[in-house]
């Protein structure tokens, strides 16, 4: 190019970096002298400062620790928690039984199709007959939860046959006349049992009581950590070492189905640096500490749900409703739009201009959002640095989400401000409650296609990608939230990206989800711009 | 003006809306001087207006701006400057800002487009109150502010929509001035009004709208001239209309009185000028008081009416 076509070209773009300059900014200026701008954005803050202080409040409390499994309460008051009953096979809903109490052997039977029904000793029994007895323990008292019998409140029989007239629940018993009694459930008595047709009865005794130290309930909170060296798959840990509370032990579950009881399987990437899905057997790692995973896990899902509920959902669909509906429509009905378009402007061009005001505008308004909650959430937030700067790509990408969520919607809506002049409004409230409803199918569904046809999924969609570049290891947290029973909003706020293209590479998935938004932003901007080149303007 | 072709070319235009007619088979020629286009209203003067700056697609027909279309090329609007009807403008900015903002889309940069603004409401005569907001100015000062935006490029062709409109007595002479001056720098300036009066006192250069078709086009004095030979009325006010009458009478342009009202004296004639030739003679000679003298013929509508009737 030779100089006078640079200088050429130089005064071509400078003049159109003018026009452009005089334009947005004349936009900027008209949106600030609006209320509704400044109620939408009032709001948008306050509903941030909200969120923050739910945020406070919920990190505080989860730094103390929590009994995930809940094994810490003793639920039948016999002085054991829970974890130690389960440790020593004792029931933690039966009072009478707990670690050192004896356990029952059961030492004969009468079945529904034996011939003899009768039979009698000094037993523990368990079944349902009338019951002769020289001696009962009135002490072996229980309710129907634990099937012992309450002998603390025994009424009189009613008329009639047993189980033909009348029926006893388990763990009742009533008393005739002649001091005998019919039986439905446990007891421990001396004397003669019979059992009525299609009845049954067992009898036993309890093994010699030892006594059992009990052990404190503080010791079933976080008591059971997740082991994982996150090196060598290979290398499984002993059984004693994974389940450190020794609660799966005591029933040697086996739900992965591996031949070992009470194991993990961890399964990692190709590479072998992510794990990608883990399969546990029941009541292994179930108590970490809290400390270690539900900090850093609901930190993480206030980002995300931050991110996607708050900015791409809320701020995403309502600022460009208030804020991009009328800017060229209003101009229009106004009349001012003939001071504009009588000098040397393309309309196309005009549209574009007004569009980046307003993007200008509501972009830095999201970015200073955007960063003012990284700062307070990384200042805050779990972990031993004083700022968690990894959180800080994850914020920009929600802020990046949301500006191009803004750009598509704001195109959109102008669109259909150009095109519908009248009843645009209407059409943009139905298009966001529409886009609204697809944004929580994505996050449930994620791989479902209905909602590849709405805005929000690709911006939902940018937000997962950007999580896992960030945070490659919020795959690991959600694997280790699912198997092993904790309980957080992560795996509703994120699951991993969908648009990979067949690659997993999350890199991808954001510059897919980033071309789609630009593209509908593109076209939307395109049949606006159509649409107004044909206009005749009174 | 260098080149051959005309400012504004309309050559067979028509535009209608649904079924009403804005313009009909209009075809006229604009180059150089004031022209004032005339019509009451719905005649089609904002739609002709509205054509020439592509806000709206002609039916039929062409329209040109120095040569190019304007309904598919913005080329033209760097040569032209535009004042319309509309009232609405940006209230919260003050006439600088206004000017300033509109004289950037032509390219200019910030510092040239704000010496401009200044020029331009200084030649308007708005420089001293040009940092108040617009929505706080008069009705005239707001038309003189339309009146800076259209003249801050320097533009060849300047086409103002009733400009006169609603504007009080004395921004309406200071805009006639300043529209007068641009006609005197070269400039070509197409006006419009419904009001003969204004039109007369700015140009003589005129073209006539009725309900969409042209009328007239040419010197408002040779079209004038041709509606003295028709009946016309002259009335005055004066103390004793029976005596003047009497005076008048006997006059030759004068072929009839009558008296409206109290007080009022109504000369007929065939010959306007003629008649007020010898008006102020007549009256001295007379010895009566004349408080006013009014010509109620002189108006767009008897222009047209007479024009119309000719036609038929």
């Amino acid at each position: 190019m030779d100089a006078k076509g640079r200088a050429l070209s130089e005064t071509v773009w400078t003049r159109l970096d003018r026009k452009a300059g005089a334009i947005t900014e004349l936009t900027i200026r008209q949106l600030r002298h609006r209320i509704s701008t400044w109620v939408v954005l009032i709001v948008g803050v306050l509903v941030m400062a909200l969120l923050l202080a739910f945020y406070v409040d919920a990190i505080r409390d989860d730094f103390e620790p929590v009994d995930n499994d809940g094994d810490s309460v003793d639920w039948d008051n016999d002085g054991y928690p829970q974890g130690q009953e389960n440790k020593y096979g004792t029931s933690d809903w039966d009072g009478q039984e707990y670690p050192g109490s004896g356990y029952y052997v059961m030492t004969g039977e009468i079945v529904w199709n034996d011939d003899s029904r009768f039979h009698s000793g000094n037993h523990t029994w368990e079944g349902q007959g009338y019951l002769d007895s020289e001696w009962v323990d009135l002490d072996y008292t229980g309710s129907r939860w634990s099937g012992l019998i309450d002998w603390g409140e025994v009424n009189p029989c009613p008329e009639g046959d047993v189980l033909d007239d009348w029926w006893l629940d388990w763990g009742e018993a009533c008393t005739y006349d002649d001091g005998s009694y019919f039986v439905s459930g446990k007891f421990r008595a001396s004397g003669s049992v019979s059992v009525p047709e299609s009845g049954y009865m067992q009898w036993g005794h309890m093994t010699l009581a030892s006594y059992v130290e009990p052990e404190p309930a503080s010791m079933y909170i976080d008591e059971d950590g997740i082991l994982w060296d996150g090196k060598d798959v290979s290398d499984l840990e002993t059984i004693e070492e994974v389940d450190d509370d020794g609660d799966c032990l005591a029933n040697m579950n086996d739900n992965n189905r591996n031949g070992i009881p009470c194991d993990v399987i961890w399964i990692l990437d190709a590479d072998g640096d992510e794990i990608i899905e883990i399969r546990a057997d029941y009541n292994v790692n179930e108590d970490p500490e809290e400390s270690k995973y539900l900090g850093e896990l609901s930190h993480r899902t206030f980002i995300i749900g931050t991110g996607k509920m708050a900015f791409v959902m809320m701020l995403g669909i309502f600022i460009p409703l208030f804020l991009a509906l009328g800017l060229v429509r209003d101009e229009t009905e106004n009349g001012t739009l003939h001071y504009l378009l009588s000098k040397p402007i393309h309309r196309a061009e005009f549209i574009i201009y007004r569009l980046l005001g307003y993007l200008l505008l509501a972009g830095t308004y999201i970015l200073v959002l955007v960063l003012l909650m990284a700062l307070v959430t990384s200042l805050i937030g779990p972990g031993d640095s004083l700022i968690r700067l990894s959180d800080f790509p994850v914020w920009l990408g929600i802020g990046l989400a949301t500006v191009l969520v803004l750009a598509a919607y704001g195109a959109l809506y102008n669109t259909l401000g150009l095109i519908a002049p009248k009843y645009g409004v209407y059409f943009c409230i139905i298009l966001g409650i529409w886009e609204f409803i697809m944004g929580m199918f994505t996050m449930t569904l994620p791989s479902a296609s209905v909602p590849m046809l709405s805005i929000s999924h690709w911006a939902l969609q940018l937000i997962d990608a950007i999580v896992l570049i960030a945070w490659p290891d919020t795959l690991q947290y959600t694997q280790i939230t699912s198997a092993f029973g904790i309980d957080s909003g992560l795996s509703f706020f994120w699951q991993p990206p969908v648009h990979t293209l067949g690659t997993q590479s999350p890199v991808v998935a954001l510059l897919v989800s980033i071309t789609v938004l630009l593209l509908i932003t593109v076209a939307m901007v395109g049949i606006g711009q159509a649409s107004f080149k044909n206009r005749e303007i009174m | 003006m260098s080149d051959k072709t005309p400012a504004v070319l309309v050559d067979q235009v028509s535009k209608w809306y649904g079924e009403v007619i804005g313009i009909n088979d209009v075809s006229l020629a604009i180059d150089g001087g004031v022209t004032g286009v005339l019509g009451p209203n719905g005649a089609g003067k904002s739609t002709l207006f509205k054509l020439l700056m592509g806000r709206l697609k002609p039916n039929q027909g062409s329209v040109r701006l120095f040569g190019v279309d304007p309904w598919t090329n913005t080329a033209p609007y760097r040569r032209v400057g535009y004042v319309s009807e509309s009232e609405r403008m940006y209230d919260w900015m003050t006439a600088l800002d206004f000017v300033t903002t509109l004289a950037r889309l032509h390219g200019m940069t910030r510092e040239e487009a704000t010496a401009r603004a200044e020029h331009v409401l200084d030649f308007v005569g708005l420089s001293d109150v040009q940092n108040k907001e617009i929505g706080k100015y008069s009705k005239g000062m707001r038309q003189r502010v339309k009146i800076a935006h259209a003249l801050v490029h320097d533009p060849d062709l300047i086409i103002l929509d009733e400009p006169l409109h609603g504007c009080d007595p004395i921004a309406r002479t200071s805009i006639m001035s300043v529209i007068r001056e641009l006609g005197s720098q070269g400039k070509t300036v197409i006006i419009s009004s419904h009001i003969l009066e204004e039109i007369e006192r700015i140009t003589e250069q005129i073209v006539i709208l009725h309900n969409g078709r042209l009328l007239a086009l040419g010197n408002l004095h040779a079209i004038r001239a041709l509606l003295d030979k028709h009946p016309h009325r002259i009335l005055l006010t004066c103390d004793d209309p029976r005596h003047l009458a009497s005076e008048f009478i006997s006059e030759d342009p004068v072929y009839g009185v009558r008296f409206p009202e109290e007080g009022k004296l109504e000369i007929q004639t065939n010959d306007l000028s003629a008649a007020h030739a010898i008006l102020p003679r007549v009256i001295v000679d007379s010895g009566t008081d004349v408080s006013a003298i009014e010509n109620p013929d002189d108006n767009l509508e008897s222009l047209l009416g007479y024009l119309i009737g000719g036609d038929s």
